[in-house]
């Protein structure tokens, strides 16, 4: 009962979610306390430009929750709900207050999210770095929006906008780089990444499938936002360095993805990859519209905004079909699964099209973003200044690296995962009625049909895109052939006819007259190994092979590997450097009231000094 | 019009494209080698035999084949035919993309028999296709650049014809006629599949390799006849290199595609900056 109830409200928070939509600019809240007016307006308006995430949230909302429905905990419902609304209530936000007090809820609410499965150690250990992540951003994001609002005089952000133009050029870049390093930090932005392969994975499904399909696409919004209203036109070197970003994330996230043998860490690091394909798109929006290069701003915004509707879809699909993994085999991890297909079939079927495309490949929805971004740097290469050449020849070539990575990853996850025969000897456990799959579906279904016709998001993307631009040229969007899945889709249907007709005969798998075992199948490791020997320089894998006993014959060879991500190195000293200045700090924490008190006297002494 | 009819000519030559390779390679090596018509014989008598699949196996290797072929027609329908001027009118995305959908399909059933042999493949393949994916897009990209000077077109051809190597399975990469599992990529794949399925698999091939015949020439100068010249002087050249080359091992041949990558991106900047001397 507790479980539809919690269903319904995400149903509800859906409804709510297009019915903002519907009112778009006819309504608008404003709340505005009488002590400090202006400083602690909450004004909420429906934009354009936020209008794709709203729709993003109603369309995963419900998927989520029919998921959550057979297989979620009975309670998670109402927090998930509730999650959704923080969301919706950021991308309402209208002045500074209102965003900074929205944004804190969504960050306070996805930590309790992560924080349920509290009692294990490593899921406390993300959430503290979570937290930390999470607060280094928002103090950034205050600072960035405290100064925008003193330029402009009004914390409104229809005026910052207004006065966008006569920001400084210094504070313009600083208000930048507190940005990124705020809406950065949230995506999952390499070098900002540490907490995310961490707390993504602590998550319960539901509620990784909504952090990582929906809360990092907030992130994105956050970055448009700023970057194309309220201190637009971003200048040029950090328009560059935004895409440079993004392309370091995208292959960074690929490489960790491909050589990744935990489904969900896996599933994590590919959100890195995404999230980067779609901030190097920022990157190249913000060139193009300094350069006044409108026609390739506006095609940039559409590609990437298209890219945010595709990863919020296909990636809660596969967060979800993770936690249905690790319900059924009791884990994520890849070197015990196997064969799953024949005990999930829907389930499966349903992962194989998140897979597909989430590795862009034709004809799901992840095929139209990546095609109409590559078109995007393509026009960037052939028009554009001589600087914006060679960065868009250096993007296609990562890119396409990342996409290769991508794919090698994804045939990993559902070859080995899906495929095969089970690795391990612990018995699969299956629900008696399990309807968790119609979530899947649900969301399977948005991925194909956004593939199959992509003119069903192009138009009104276009208009959003139009409108935040302020561009009125009309451009044609190109759009990737649409009967390109009619000969494959032939293939399909004339295989089903030839087995039919011919029929196929059954053998034992060919093994050179061995015993067929199971350990002969390839196995994650294994599979992303020739990878790792590749990228061994970068990744600093620590790999050692011990044979017990150390003969020529021994018995046992045990392999290990440890991966350590490079970057999380400068994470890592700067945390190391921060715990210790706290300690040196504890000096001033007597742990006595009288002491406190003694400090907030003295604080409240010095502020009336200042302010007289 | 001619779009249709190369489609159809080609897809009726493609197996004796391979023919004539596999001749030619065996000349060299100073042996008869077997009939121009060969591959179609090959196909005909797989087609009249029973197909077998592993016990376990999925449905997703029993559909692979068809598909597969579904995919490799679309991919020589996207290339442009040898008449077409306009090079920067490849859709290129579509056609990396399309390669990459009917590599995926192909793994994914050799990871669903339960062999080492198919997982080994498969591991090498998606791994080597991951480093080509770059030099590949870069290369076709370089066509729809300014100033098409004969060098700049022949580096991206060069970086594309490396590409071709992997993707087609040559050596130094790949060995077709290779007898050792153990070595196998491409051959590796299709262990599992025999009788009606294994011809169609190796039809597929087929096309595939003369449709990236088909893109190497769209990058070189000329039109009409002389690219049927440029695919042509493929068909000849490639057995000979075959010969002449030793296979890499497996962990040099990244370094290849690194080349194929420099010669792509140099091909680039060429057109980039303009340079108009050759």
């Amino acid at each position: 009962m507790i479980r539809v109830s919690g269903f319904i409200a995400l149903l509800a928070v859906s409804v709510l979610a297009i019915a903002v939509l519907w009112l778009h600019g006819t309504t608008a809240i404003a709340i505005v306390p009488a002590l400090l007016s202006d400083a602690l307006r909450l004004d909420f308006a429906a934009t354009p430009l936020a209008s794709p995430f709203l729709v993003l949230i109603a369309i995963v909302a419900p998927g989520i929750g029919l998921w959550n429905l057979s297989r979620g905990n009975d309670r998670d419902g109402f927090s998930l709900a509730g999650f959704a609304l923080a969301m919706i209530l950021v991308l309402l936000a209208q002045s500074v207050a209102a965003f900074i007090l929205s944004w804190e809820i969504m960050s306070l609410v996805s930590t309790f999210l992560v924080a349920t499965l509290h009692d294990r150690r490593y899921v406390r250990r993300a959430v503290f770095s979570y937290v930390i992540i999470s607060q280094l951003g928002v103090m950034c994001l205050t600072a960035a929006l405290a100064m925008l609002a003193m330029n402009a005089g009004s914390y409104r952000f229809e005026t910052i906008a207004h006065f966008a133009g006569t920001i400084p050029a210094l504070l313009r870049s600083v208000i930048f780089a507190l940005a990124l390093i705020g809406f950065g930090s949230k995506a999952g932005l390499i070098p900002l990444q540490f907490w995310l392969p961490r707390a993504h994975p602590a998550a319960p499904a539901a509620a990784s499938a909504f952090l990582s399909g929906v809360m990092l696409k907030i992130a994105i919004y956050g970055l448009l936002l700023l970057g194309l209203q309220l201190a637009s036109p971003v200048p040029l070197s950090w328009g560059i360095a935004t895409l440079a970003l993004g392309l370091i994330s995208a292959v960074g996230g690929a490489l960790y993805a491909s050589v990744e043998t935990d489904i969900k860490r896996l599933l994590a690091y590919s959100s890195i990859e995404n999230i980067g394909i779609i901030v190097s798109g920022i990157g190249l929006v913000f060139v193009a519209n300094v350069l006044g290069l409108h026609l390739l701003a506006e095609l940039a915004l559409l590609a990437l905004l298209f890219a945010v509707l595709n990863h919020g879809l296909f990636k809660s699909l596969l967060f979800l079909s993770a936690g249905t993994i690790a319900q059924t085999a009791r884990t994520t991890d890849m070197e015990h699964l196997g064969g799953l297909l024949r005990l999930l079939p829907a389930t499966g079927v349903a992962m194989l099209v998140g897979c597909m495309a989430a590795s862009a490949l034709p004809p799901l929805n992840g095929f139209v973003s990546e095609w109409l971004l590559f078109m995007s740097f393509i026009h960037a290469l052939i028009a554009a200044p001589m600087i914006v050449q060679i960065l868009a020849a250096c993007a296609l070539a990562a890119l396409a690296l990342s996409g290769g990575l991508a794919l090698a990853a994804y045939s990993k996850l559902f070859g080995i995962a899906m495929l095969g025969q089970r690795r391990d000897a612990r018995e699969p456990q299956l629900l008696a009625h399990d309807r968790s799959w119609l979530g899947l579906v649900w969301l399977g279904t948005g991925c194909i049909a956004l593939g199959l016709i992509p003119a069903l998001a192009v138009a009104s993307l276009q208009a959003v895109a139009e409108s935040t631009l302020g561009t009125r040229e009309l451009l044609s969007i190109p759009l990737p052939p649409s009967a390109l899945a009619l000969l494959p889709v032939l293939g399909v249907v004339a295989a089903i006819i030839l087995l039919r007709v011919r029929g196929i005969r059954r053998v034992p798998t060919w093994t050179c007259g061995s015993p067929v075992t199971v350990r002969a199948q390839a196995t994650a490791s294994s599979f992303g190994n020739p990878l790792l020997t590749i990228f061994a320089p970068l990744l600093q894998a620590q790999r050692s092979t011990e044979l017990c006993p150390p003969t020529w014959f021994p018995s046992r060879i045990v392999a290990k590997t440890q991966l350590r991500f490079r970057i999380d190195d400068v994470a890592r000293n700067i945390a190391a450097r921060i715990q210790n200045i706290a300690r040196a700090m504890r000096i001033i924490q007597g742990g006595r009231l009288r002491v406190y008190l003694a400090y907030a006297l003295v604080a409240v002494l010095v502020m009336l000094v200042i302010a007289r | 019009m001619i779009m249709l009819w190369q489609f159809i000519v080609a897809l009726l030559i493609a197996p004796a494209v391979h023919g004539v390779m596999k001749q030619i390679r065996a000349r060299l090596s100073r042996r008869p080698g077997p009939p121009i018509v060969q591959p179609y014989r090959d196909m005909r008598k797989l087609w009249g035999k029973e197909a077998l699949a592993p016990s376990d196996a999925s449905v997703l290797f029993t559909l692979a084949p068809a598909v597969l072929l579904g995919i490799s027609a679309t991919v020589l329908w996207l290339v442009p035919t040898v008449f077409a001027t306009d090079r920067a009118a490849i859709d290129i995305i579509s056609i990396a993309l399309m390669l990459a959908l009917g590599r995926f399909l192909l793994v994914l059933a050799a990871l669903d028999c339960r062999s080492a042999f198919t997982a080994m493949a498969a591991t090498r393949e998606v791994t080597f296709a991951a480093l080509t994916e770059a030099p590949m897009i870069l290369a076709l990209v370089s066509a729809s650049l300014a100033h098409p000077t004969p060098l700049a077109e022949t580096l991206a051809a060069g970086a594309l014809i490396l590409v071709m190597l992997a993707e087609t399975a040559r050596i130094p990469i790949d060995n077709q006629e290779t007898h050792y599992e153990l070595t196998m990529i491409h051959e590796g794949l299709l262990l599992e599949y025999s009788g009606w399925q294994l011809a169609l698999v190796q039809l597929s091939a087929y096309v595939r390799q003369l449709a990236f015949f088909i893109l190497i020439a769209s990058l070189l100068p000329g039109d009409g006849i002389v690219k049927i010249a440029w695919i042509l002087g493929l068909v000849v050249t490639i057995p000979v290199v075959e010969r002449i080359l030793p296979k890499l091992r497996l962990f040099e041949v990244p370094g290849l595609f690194t080349t194929a990558t420099l010669l792509a991106f140099a091909a680039i900047g060429l057109r980039i900056v303009g340079v108009i001397a050759w």
